[in-house]
C-alpha cells in the first residue's frame, strides 16, 4: 500500500477481473503516485495484461474500484480512459505506418482550423513534443520510415500530446538494442521527474532495477509484494514472480572438445560480415556480440544458408560446407533457432507436434519416403515434450494458444529432432518469462554437456556472460575482438561494440585461435 | 468441442453441411422436382465441376495462394482437348487438355516464386493472357465435336460426381498422410519459417499451382463434355465461384489450413442453392442477388461459427483469459 503521505495519482482497489473458467485478477490492489516510476513484474499470466486492459478501458473490472486522485471512476471504453489522462504504450505499437509523425501524434485529435487539418499548427506542436524527448525527426516523416525505438518514442509523443498523467508501457524495451533501452531508460525518467507517473512493465529485471522507484510482483493473477526498490534484490523479485527460487545464475564449468565448425575469413553478402574467422568446439558456446546491424545476425543466416557466403570456408567437422538453402545447413548438422519466432519460426495454424517434427521429416526416410510416419512423430513429441519440458496438453493442439517460453522450446526441440551437431541460437528468450527463462539456460547447459556446439547471439548481455564461454564483438561486419572467460563482462562487451574501445586487437587474435588450436 | 483425438480439418460439426441440409429441406418443401433422383444428378454434376477446380484451389489456398486464372485454363484446356480428339483420340486428347492445365499453372507458379509477383495479381494477369490465348486458338468460333459421343463418358452420369469424390480422397489423403501435403500446410502457415525448416518452398509452389491448374482444366473438359463443343469462353467467372466454394467449405483464406469435405459441401451448397431457384423459376437476376445473399449470410455464419469454435478448442482454460485481453 502506498505512504499515506503522498496522495495516489492512480489507485486499484480490491480489482477482480474473472473469465470464464479462471479468475484473471484476484483482488488486486496497487497504486502509483505522481512523480512516480513503478514497475509491475510477472510472470505471463500473472494478470499484469488483464491490469493494463482494465486501466486502458479495453476491458471492464468484475470487482473493485479504480480511483484517480481520489475520485473513483469507471472507464467504459478505450476513450474513458484516455480522457481521465490514461495512455497507454501496448508492446505492439498501434501507429500507422503510412502517416507521418505528426499525423500519428494527433491522430483523432487534429487540430483544425474550419473543417480543415491545421498542419502548420500540427507539425508545430509535434516538433515541440519530439523536442522534449530530444527526438530529432520531422514531424513530416513517414512513420514506416522510422526504426524500432524511434517509433516507440513516436508512441510515447503521442501519449504526451494526451496530457497524460499516467503512461503506462507494456514491455517497452522488448524490440529495442542495449544503447536503444538506456536511451529509453533516460526518458522514462525524465518524463517522471516531470509529474508524469509511469506504470513500467516489463520481464527484464535489470532495467527494472535501474529505472523504477518501486515495484510489484503479481503472480497467477494476484498481488504479490510492492517495495521500494532499494528495499529488494534481485533474487527476492525474481522469487517472488516464480514462487520458488531459481538456481541458475553461474555458467558451469565447460570443457570443450575438438573444433567441430570453422570459419575462416568469411564474407557474408559482399560485406554485410567481412573476413570473419573464428573456431567453435564440441559442446562449447561462442557468443556472438554487437549491436544491431553489426553482423552477428547476418554471420549466423549465411552459415545457414539463408545469406550467401561470399567468400571465405567454412568446415564442419572438417568437411567443407557450402550451404545454399537452409535445407542443406540442416542436411550437414546445423539447427537454427531464429530471433523472431513468429515470423521466423512457428507455424501457427499448424500442431505441437506438426511444428516439432517438421525440420526432421526428410532424415526419417522409410520405404517410401514422402509418407508421414505419425506414431514416430508422436514418439518424438513426447520425447521432446519430457527432454525440454515443454507444456501443452494434447500433440494436436495448436501452437498459437501456448506461452512464449513453450513456442521457443518447440522451437528448439524441432532443432533437436534435426539432429543438429551445431546449433545457431539467435535471442534464445526473446519474449520469455523468468521461469522459462532459467529453464532454458539449464536446458542450454545440458545440450553443451552432451557435446552441441552453439553459437550464441544476443543483445541480453547478462545472458550472453551466463552462457557464452567465449565470445566475439562485432562492430559494423568485422569481428573487433575476442574475450574469453572472465574476460567476458557487460562493460568490456559494450566498450569494444559501441567503438569505445580497440583495446583488444583483434582480428589477429581470432585469426591465431583459428591457426593455432 | 473437437472430437476427441480426431483432426480438426476432418470432423467438426461443419457449419456448410447444416446449411446444406436447412436448404435442402426448404427446396424439397417448396418444390416436388428438388428431391427427385433426375434432379439430384443433375445438381451433383454441376457441383462436381465446381468442386474438381475447388479442391485444387483449396490446396492453393492452403499455401497461401490464390488462382485467379482457372476459368480461363478450364476454357483453353477445353478447346485444347476438343480440337485433337479427331487425331488422337479422347484418352490421350484428354491427358493432353490436363496436361496444358497443369502448364498453365505451372506458368503462374514461375511468375509468383521468380518473378516475386503476387499470386493475385500474377493469376489476374494469366486469366486475360489465357483466355485471349483460348479465343485465338479457336478464332473465337466453336469447336464441334460430331460423332465423337465416347468423349461425353467425361460428364455423363455419375462420372463427374466420382472424379470429384476421388480427387478429394486423393488430396484429403496427400495433405494428412504426406510429406508433400505438410509441405503445402507449413507454406502457407509461414513461408519463411518452412523456408528455414528445409521446406522447398519453390517446388511446393510450383506443384501446387501445377495442380489447381490440372484440377481446372478437368473441370474444363468436363464442361465441354457436356455440351460436346469447345469455346473460348467457357467458364467465365469460375474462379470466383471456385473460391467461394472453398472459403465457404471453412478453409480460410490465410492459408495454413484445408478442409477438403468443406468443400465438397460447399459446392453442393451453392448448386443445390441454383438449382433451387431454377426449380422455382425464380427470374435469373433475382437468382443472381438471392444467391450473393445466401453465400454472404453462410459465410457469416461460418466465420462466427468457427472463430467461436477456435475459442474452445485453442485455448485451455488457463490461457483464456491473458489471450483474450491481450
Amino acid at each position: 500500500m502506498p505512504e499515506s503521505s503522498v496522495p495516489s495519482l492512480l489507485e486499484v482497489r480490491n480489482l477482480t477481473r474473472r473469465f470464464p473458467g479462471v479468475v484473471a485478477l484476484d483482488d488486486v490492489n496497487f497504486d502509483v503516485v505522481r512523480g512516480e516510476v513503478h514497475a509491475l513484474v510477472g510472470e505471463n499470466g500473472a494478470g499484469k495484461s488483464t491490469l493494463i486492459n482494465i486501466l486502458a478501458g479495453v476491458l471492464q473490472p468484475s470487482e473493485g474500484r479504480i480511483l484517480i486522485d481520489g475520485v473513483p471512476l469507471v472507464f467504459s471504453d478505450p476513450l474513458g480512459s484516455q480522457r481521465c489522462g490514461i495512455s497507454v504504450i501496448f508492446q505492439e505499437f498501434s501507429l500507422l505506418p503510412h502517416l507521418s509523425v505528426a499525423e500519428n501524434v494527433f491522430v483523432t485529435r487534429e487540430p483544425r482550423r474550419g473543417p480543415l487539418i491545421d498542419w502548420e499548427t500540427m507539425n508545430r506542436n509535434t516538433a515541440e513534443i519530439l523536442h522534449t524527448l530530444n527526438l530529432d525527426i520531422e514531424p513530416s516523416t513517414l512513420v514506416s520510415k522510422l526504426s524500432i525505438s524511434q517509433q516507440q518514442l513516436v508512441e510515447i509523443s503521442r501519449a504526451l500530446s494526451t496530457k497524460a498523467r499516467v503512461i503506462i508501457m507494456d514491455e517497452p524495451t522488448a524490440a529495442l538494442n542495449e544503447r536503444e533501452v538506456v536511451r529509453l531508460l533516460e526518458i522514462v525518467r525524465s518524463l517522471a521527474s516531470s509529474g508524469v507517473a509511469v506504470i513500467y512493465v516489463s520481464h527484464r529485471l535489470a532495467e527494472v532495477f535501474s529505472v523504477a522507484d518501486r515495484v510489484t510482483v503479481f503472480r497467477d493473477g494476484r498481488h504479490i509484494s510492492t517495495s521500494p526498490r532499494n528495499a529488494v534484490t534481485e533474487q527476492q523479485v525474481v522469487a517472488a514472480m516464480v514462487g520458488r527460487n531459481l538456481a541458475h545464475l553461474e555458467r558451469p564449468v565447460r570443457t570443450p572438445g575438438e573444433v567441430i565448425l570453422e570459419a575462416r575469413e568469411v564474407t557474408v553478402d559482399a560485406g554485410a560480415v567481412r573476413n570473419v574467422s573464428f573456431s567453435l568446439r564440441r559442446g562449447e558456446v561462442l557468443g556472438l556480440a554487437g549491436l544491431m546491424g553489426s553482423g552477428c545476425s547476418e554471420l549466423m543466416e549465411g552459415l545457414f544458408g539463408l545469406r550467401k557466403i561470399t567468400s571465405g570456408t567454412v568446415t564442419l567437422d572438417g568437411e567443407p560446407l557450402q550451404a545454399n538453402h537452409p535445407r542443406a545447413a540442416i542436411r550437414a548438422g546445423i539447427g537454427f533457432v531464429p530471433e523472431d519466432r513468429k515470423t521466423n519460426g512457428l507455424f501457427s495454424d499448424l500442431a505441437v507436434t506438426e511444428n516439432l517434427t517438421i525440420g526432421a521429416l526428410p532424415r526419417w526416410l522409410k520405404s517410401v519416403p514422402a509418407f508421414l510416419d505419425p506414431a514416430r512423430e508422436r514418439q518424438v513429441t513426447l520425447v521432446y515434450k519430457r527432454q525440454l519440458n515443454i507444456r501443452f496438453s494434447r500433440p494436436e493442439q495448436r501452437v498459437s494458444g501456448l506461452s512464449g517460453g513453450n513456442q521457443q522450446k518447440i522451437i528448439l526441440g524441432r532443432a533437436l529432432a534435426e539432429n543438429c551437431r551445431v546449433l545457431l541460437l539467435e535471442e534464445p528468450t526473446r519474449g520469455v518469462d523468468v521461469g522459462a527463462k532459467a529453464e532454458i539456460y539449464t536446458l542450454i547447459d545440458g545440450l553443451v554437456a552432451k557435446g552441441i556446439a552453439i553459437l550464441l547471439q544476443t543483445s541480453e548481455l547478462p545472458e550472453l556472460i551466463r552462457l557464452a564461454d567465449r565470445c566475439i564483438v562485432f562492430v559494423a561486419g568485422e569481428a573487433r575482438a575476442e574475450l574469453s572467460g572472465n574476460e567476458v563482462t557487460q562493460e568490456a562487451v559494450m566498450e569494444v561494440a559501441t567503438g569505445l574501445s580497440h583495446r583488444v586487437a583483434i582480428r589477429d587474435q581470432a585469426l591465431e585461435v583459428a591457426n593455432g588450436e | 468441442m473437437e472430437s476427441r483425438g480426431g483432426r480438426l480439418t476432418w470432423f467438426r460439426p461443419s457449419p456448410v453441411a447444416v446449411t446444406l441440409l436447412v436448404v435442402g429441406a426448404v427446396f424439397t418443401l417448396l418444390t416436388p422436382t428438388f428431391l427427385t433422383l433426375y434432379n439430384l444428378l443433375n445438381v451433383c454434376t454441376s457441383a462436381s465441376v465446381v468442386a474438381i477446380v475447388g479442391l485444387g484451389m483449396t490446396l492453393t489456398i492452403a499455401s497461401g495462394n490464390f488462382d485467379l486464372s482457372v476459368g480461363s485454363t478450364a476454357a483453353f484446356a477445353g478447346c485444347i482437348t476438343m480440337s485433337v480428339v479427331p487425331q488422337i483420340g479422347v484418352m490421350p486428347a484428354i491427358a493432353l487438355g490436363i496436361a496444358t492445365g497443369a502448364l498453365v499453372g505451372w506458368v503462374n507458379g514461375l511468375i509468383v516464386t521468380e518473378l516475386r509477383v503476387p499470386a493475385f495479381i500474377a493469376t489476374l494477369g494469366m486469366l486475360t493472357i489465357v483466355r485471349g490465348a483460348a479465343l485465338i486458338y479457336t478464332r473465337g468460333r466453336d469447336i464441334y465435336l460430331f460423332g465423337k459421343t465416347d468423349y461425353k463418358i467425361l460428364s455423363s452420369g455419375v462420372m463427374p460426381a466420382l472424379l470429384a469424390l476421388a480427387i478429394a480422397l486423393f488430396f484429403g489423403f496427400l495433405l494428412k498422410h504426406t510429406r508433400f501435403g505438410r509441405h503445402i500446410l507449413a507454406t502457407g502457415s509461414n513461408l519463411a519459417s518452412a523456408r528455414r525448416v528445409g521446406v522447398r518452398t519453390t517446388y511446393v509452389l510450383w506443384s501446387v499451382f501445377a495442380i489447381v491448374g490440372a484440377t481446372a482444366a478437368l473441370s474444363g473438359l468436363i464442361l465441354s463434355a457436356q455440351v460436346l463443343t469447345g469455346n473460348g469462353r467457357l467458364a467465365t467467372g469460375l474462379e470466383l465461384s471456385a473460391i467461394a466454394v472453398v472459403v465457404l467449405g471453412g478453409t480460410p483464406l490465410t492459408g495454413g489450413q484445408a478442409s477438403i469435405p468443406g468443400t465438397l459441401f460447399g459446392s453442393l451448397l451453392v448448386a443445390v442453392i441454383n438449382n433451387g431457384l431454377n426449380l422455382l423459376n425464380v427470374s435469373v437476376f433475382y437468382q443472381n442477388v438471392t444467391l450473393g445473399l445466401l453465400l454472404l449470410g453462410a459465410l457469416s455464419l461460418t466465420t462466427g461459427w468457427t472463430s467461436k469454435l477456435g475459442d474452445v478448442t485453442d485455448r485451455g482454460a488457463r490461457v483464456l483469459a491473458p489471450r483474450k485481453c491481450k
